[in-house]
């Protein structure tokens, strides 16, 4: 090639990639939520991330991640007051397929640890997956700065901090103070100290802690709902059967998703009309892509 | 004449702290794994206290009835009938503990033993006649002095809450030197161990033990030698002792280092002063002596078991102080009014008939997954010392875990299905409105109704108006009790933010084993509408 040829096409290309950048980057078109429905929590699981691209566009090669369920209570899964063991594991399974080096999964519970751990049926199913599980561990906390409107510092299990990846997987449930408990209240379950004070203001609480940790995906477990008694429900009558999973990166709009299991409209919460307002995510449903399927 | 101990001897002496160990290996074993096991059920992790005729028999005595699994106490009978004390030398946890620290005040030059013997050895056996005097009168006081219970209790609530601060600090000096990935694994460990640490009575507890450890300063095994009500039934029990002291004249060379030396005071040496019923059949005595003069041939013709000399004079003083001494463990003020803070584990008897049969020992304690059961001071009266209330404040009751029912070694807490115990109520809860949060500042707060486990939820939010200082009115959700639903768990009571003193509370009102500690009379509920 001739200097005069190099530098012609050399100023070509630079002025095709200013007004185009999009040619170098490969076409990719996710959608903003992943929709599933089926009889199968951990194949409805599955089709949810390949419909987001793949748990690779989440989780790197050598990616230490945490999973974290909601592992609150001792309660039996056909109960639904903890995130389904079969979504958890596959959410495990498709991180250690994407590469990742370690995956963590742990809760701080209501009930003593050991007990939710085990009758939720999570510890079992994550350990199966190869995650390692861990007890909340409180030499592991930590006062960090979460500089939110209200929480300006809280006690932090820093697993969730030091991990390169968090995945939320909350559950769907109904609650007397937030109505309903999914991905933005989860996160009360990875700090420590007097977090029942945090019910003071607990609409402000989940959004502060919500955009402090920062999930790089969450997974919404609505395949066994909550409808009454939450967040503990007790009888398999407090439940109803949803067989939907949504997952999305945009927190906000997975719950206000969720909103809808119940027959809410997002806009009745005042923690999901703030969060939006303050730019954390769309909760008008309308403007989202969604891909809605049933398997 | 040649010097030389006893090879034989001192292979069985080996023998017997192998034993030991294993026992004491085995008790500590069923002590760490009582907590929950994964599943509803735990298997019988309390079976070491089965095997004790004392608590089998003054049970009996006490509650006027046989608890089956007491049966396995005939073993411990018969094997004391035919070989003596062996239980004592060879078994039982506590002895082994005694004879350790006694070893170690011994090589250490902090005890010396002594060649004369005294009368103290006849205390235990008075101890044992005013506890079985007691249970003649249904005062059941054996859980105090009992050395398994003694045993269990001390290390449930004291030293295990001891080693896990220690080993608390030391994992949080791990974090500090950067070296976390040892301090990770090693909480994890811990974790699993689900020790409960907080004990109201630690110190207290921790303290009677460590002295009773401390009394071997002054004899070897100064509990099982002076003290021990177990050890003085089992030589009251025993009547053959197969194997027989038997001192070779032509060798002894009359050095009192058997005598010197045994465990318990029994006296080997002279021959004719051997106790049997004080022997516990350690053999130091023919492993120690030098010309291996001491021996223990079998032989079964029975023969006179030589005892401790009881005097009959303070034997009827000691049946009569026990006599005298029921009252006063019974001045109580519950006799006029149930106590509120007596909350006793779901599936417990009724009040009189639980401290008949409850020996004390902390297994329900132990398998607690909340920590909640606590060792009682005085809510119960004298005589229901350290049984187990639940303390909600410290934690709660489990609502699907029926734990402390099956690990209750004497049937005072009665076995209960998972499904039955969800039955059962402990108490009622109630809202102090004086410092519960919305009922005060109008600001939400549903963590006791967020925490209820029942299903409907016994705690219900109710739309509440508050005045505040400055003559505003709020409408808070505040919360309101239905006492049909209530079960008494403390969950509410454990989880409420009013740090101090938690805004609602539990008392024992309303408990299902109990006719009258009632709120209301059945028949008033049933006849609703006539007035």
């Amino acid at each position: 090639m001739k200097r005069r040829d190099f530098i012609k096409d050399m100023a070509v290309g630079s002025l095709l990639l200013k007004f185009h950048p999009s040619l170098l980057a490969q076409k990719k078109n996710f959608p903003d939520l992943a929709w599933i429905q089926g009889d199968s929590p951990s194949l409805i699981t599955r089709e949810a991330l390949s419909s987001l691209g793949g748990m690779k566009r989440f989780v790197s090669r050598g990616d230490v991640v945490v999973v974290k369920p909601n592992i609150g209570w001792d309660r039996t899964p056909e109960l639904a007051a903890c995130t389904n063991p079969d979504v958890v594991k596959t959410l495990v399974e498709l991180c250690l397929d994407a590469g990742a080096k370690e995956v963590k999964v742990m809760d701080n519970p209501c009930n003593p640890a050991q007990r939710t751990y085990v009758r939720s049926g999570i510890s079992e199913a994550a350990k199966e997956a190869g995650a390692k599980v861990l007890f909340p561990n409180r030499h592991r906390l930590k006062k960090m700065a979460l500089n939110g409107e209200w929480l300006k510092e809280w006690d932090v299990y820093t697993d969730f901090v030091e991990a390169d990846k968090i995945i939320n997987v909350p559950i769907a449930k109904t609650h007397s103070l937030s109505r309903l408990t999914m991905g933005m209240k989860n996160w009360l379950g990875a700090v420590g100290g007097n977090r029942n004070q945090l019910h003071q203001k607990l609409d402000q609480a989940m959004i502060d802690l919500a955009s402090f940790f920062q999930p790089c995906l969450t997974v919404l477990d609505g395949y066994r709902i909550l409808i009454r008694n939450g967040p503990q429900g007790g009888r398999v009558s407090d439940t109803k059967l949803h067989k939907t999973v949504v997952a999305g990166v945009d927190y906000v709009a997975v719950d206000a998703a969720g909103a809808t299991f119940f027959d809410l409209g997002p806009q009745e919460f005042p923690y999901l009309r703030v969060a939006h307002q303050k730019g954390f995510g769309e909760i008008d449903l309308e403007k989202l892509i969604i891909e809605k399927r049933t398997l | 004449m040649k010097k030389e101990r006893s090879k034989k001897y001192r292979v069985i002496q080996a023998l017997r702290i192998l034993s030991q160990s294993i026992f004491f290996i085995l008790f500590f074993y069923l002590l760490l794994v009582t907590h929950f096991p994964g599943e509803d059920y735990i298997g019988r992790v309390e079976i070491f206290f089965h095997f004790d005729p004392l608590l089998a028999i003054a049970t009996f005595i006490a509650s006027r009835a046989f608890f089956t699994s007491f049966a396995l106490a005939a073993s411990t009978v018969v094997l004391t009938f035919v070989l003596g004390r062996v239980a004592c030398g060879w078994v039982c946890p506590l002895g082994s503990i005694h004879q350790f620290f006694s070893f170690i005040f011994k090589k250490s030059k902090l005890l010396k033993p002594k060649k004369n013997g005294d009368n103290r050895t006849a205390w235990k056996y008075y101890l044992l006649i005013f506890i079985l005097v007691g249970t003649l009168f249904s005062l059941d006081l054996v859980g105090i002095f009992d050395p398994l219970s003694l045993l269990y209790r001390s290390f449930v609530a004291s030293i295990l809450p001891a080693l896990n601060l220690g080993f608390s600090a030391f994992i949080g000096l791990l974090y500090q030197m950067n070296i976390s990935s040892l301090g990770d694994s090693l909480v994890q460990f811990f974790e699993n161990l689900a020790v409960n640490s907080v004990f109201r009575q630690g110190f207290f507890l921790g303290m009677l033990f460590i002295g009773i450890l401390l009394l071997n300063l002054s004899r070897e095994r100064y509990w099982c030698r002076y003290l021990c009500p177990l050890g003085a039934f089992l030589g009251l029990i025993s009547r053959w002792n197969v194997m027989k002291l038997k001192i070779d004249p032509k060798k002894c060379i009359d050095c009192w280092l058997c005598t010197i030396h045994c465990q318990t005071q029994a006296r080997p040496y002279p021959e004719e002063d051997w106790k049997s019923s004080e022997c516990i059949y350690c053999y130091t005595c023919s492993a120690i002596c030098p010309t291996s003069a001491v021996s223990f041939p079998v032989k079964s013709t029975p023969e006179e078991i030589v005892r401790v000399n009881l005097s009959r004079r303070k034997l009827i003083f000691t049946t009569l102080l026990g006599i005298a001494a029921i009252p006063f463990f019974r001045l109580s003020p519950s006799t006029r009014r149930a106590s509120p803070k007596l909350i006793r584990p779901p599936g417990a008897l009724p009040e009189k008939k639980f401290l008949q049969k409850c020996v004390k020992c902390g297994e329900c304690m132990k398998a607690c997954p909340t920590n909640g059961l606590q060792p009682a001071l005085s809510e119960a009266g004298p005589e229901g010392i350290w049984t187990p209330i639940l303390v909600p404040k410290i934690g709660y009751c489990e609502y699907y875990c029926s734990l402390c029912s099956q690990v209750c070694p004497t049937g005072a807490i009665q076995e209960l299905t998972v499904q039955e115990k969800t039955k059962i109520k402990i108490g009622l809860a109630w809202v102090n409105k004086n410092t519960c949060i919305p009922y005060n500042l109008g600001t939400p707060c549903i963590v006791c109704e967020e925490h209820c486990p029942t299903s409907p939820k016994a705690i219900k939010l109710v739309k509440t108006e508050v005045k505040l200082p400055d003559g505003t009115i709020k409408t808070p959700v505040a919360p309101v009790i239905n006492t049909d639903l209530c079960i008494g768990c403390g969950i509410c009571e454990a989880k409420c933010p009013v740090v101090d003193e938690p805004a609602i509370y539990v008392t024992s009102v309303g408990e299902t084993r109990s006719e009258t500690n009632q709120l209301l009379l059945d028949i008033i509920k049933e006849e609703e509408g006539l007035f």
